[in-house]
């Protein structure tokens, strides 16, 4: 039986960087839950939505269950950090690690940036957002304003995010941005056919974890979190479909 | 020849994406490999002249089949393959051309192609269910009237 207090740390801990990081509710819970048994807990129950945890278990019998919570406020995706969480679990639930051990490396992960460099991601967006554009009826001349106009896009959400408390407002400003320069381009000879452009330069933005996952919720069950996690996809659909509006009715 | 183009460019198009949703590099090729697999299915199918929701619903399902098999073998959450493997089939040029229409005043034609784009999510989703509860049997959490206790 180890301390309590510490355990109950590195499990929110976990849980805090999975939920993050983009896992779905039910792999959150499963995780805490395994963890807490595995340090010899009984009652353990976890709670997650999209925007907290709340964990609780029974310390020992006639004692009073302890019971934490924590708040989640940004989520973002990097699904290499719920991999590594995933790792760091099931060596602890295996008794390979210790409860201080497990906690240090989930503290290494937490502080660890982002797992590929940002400028690697922009190139990355351009590839997605080209290829995209040619798989949706495009023609090869279109791959270059394409990969052009998704890596403009994908440099405007990262740095608008950067500054403004709103997500929606810059994911609203990276497809007015991807839409113009697609559309400029097009107006100066690169590429021909417009709309395939634009599709192209808004792929990289598409909430695809989000609606997996919010899929994935709904179905094991965890309604609430299914839910919210939906609202939040179709709201980030619903900004990039009115940043290229915009574009639309001023340009074209 | 034209499809093998296809092909190459939907692996290099999931890799790009892999990179922007941080999957780990172990799984990186492997996602670009399911994500082909998924172009090359829905391909096939819209060529023996299947509907274009029923072709996705196929794809989505080898897709999220493969995905929990690998995950299984090599040990790692299953989204980090799954998301790569469907995002070839997410329906972006008719979101955008539904809300093209809109734009445009043409409703009619803004609800046809809006109507399209649920039915083909709708499938992607459908896919992702059949294969999960495939990959489930047996782990029943509790039955409706209690028969199975």
């Amino acid at each position: 039986m180890q301390a309590a207090d510490e355990v109950m740390d590195m499990c929110l801990l976990a849980g805090e960087i999975m939920l993050k990081y983009g896992a779905e509710t039910y792999r959150v819970e499963e995780t805490l839950e395994r963890m807490a048994r595995a340090s010899g807990f009984t009652n353990v129950h976890c709670f997650t939505t999209t925007t907290g945890i709340f964990l609780s278990f029974e310390e020992r019998k006639g004692k009073e269950d302890l019971m934490q919570m924590v708040r989640i406020d940004d989520r973002m995706q990097d699904l290499n950090k719920v991999t590594e969480v995933n790792q760091v679990s099931r060596e602890f639930t295996a008794g390979e690690l210790t409860v201080g051990a497990a906690h240090e490396r989930l503290l290494q992960i937490h502080k660890t940036p982002i797992h590929y460099p940002i400028w690697l991601i922009h190139l990355a967006a351009g590839v997605a957002g080209s290829g995209f554009s040619y798989l949706f009826g495009g023609r090869l001349v279109d791959l270059l304003p394409a990969y052009i106009a998704a890596v403009l896009a994908s440099v405007t959400l990262v740095e608008f995010e950067r500054y403004l408390k709103v997500r929606f407002a810059a994911e609203m400003a990276a497809a007015f941005i991807g839409g113009s320069v697609a559309i400029f381009l097009v107006y100066a000879g690169v590429g021909s056919s417009v709309d395939q452009i634009i599709i192209g330069s808004l792929m990289p933005l598409v909430p695809g974890v989000q609606l997996t996952n919010a899929v994935r919720d709904l179905l094991s069950g965890d309604l609430l979190a299914g839910m919210s996690r939906g609202v939040e996809a179709l709201l980030t659909s619903l900004s990039i479909a009115s940043g290229i509006a915009l574009t639309i009715s001023l340009f074209l | 020849m034209e499809l093998l183009l296809e092909l190459v460019i939907t692996f290099a198009a999931v890799i790009g994406f892999g990179i922007i949703f941080s999957v780990p590099k172990r799984a990186l090729l492997l996602g670009g490999g399911i994500g082909v697999i998924t172009w090359f299915v829905l391909q096939t199918g819209i060529a023996f002249g299947a509907s274009s929701v029923f072709s996705t619903l196929l794809a989505s399902l080898s897709a999220a089949t493969i995905a929990h098999l690998l995950a299984k073998k090599i040990r790692i959450p299953v989204t980090t393959l799954s998301i790569p493997g469907i995002l070839p089939l997410v329906p972006g040029s008719r979101a955008y051309f539904t809300m093209l229409s809109f734009v445009e005043g043409d409703y009619i034609q803004g609800l046809e192609y809006g109507v399209e784009t649920m039915l083909q999510a709708g499938a992607i989703a459908g896919g992702l269910v059949l294969a999960l509860s495939i990959f489930s049997f047996g782990k029943g959490i509790g039955n409706r009237y209690e028969a199975g206790h």
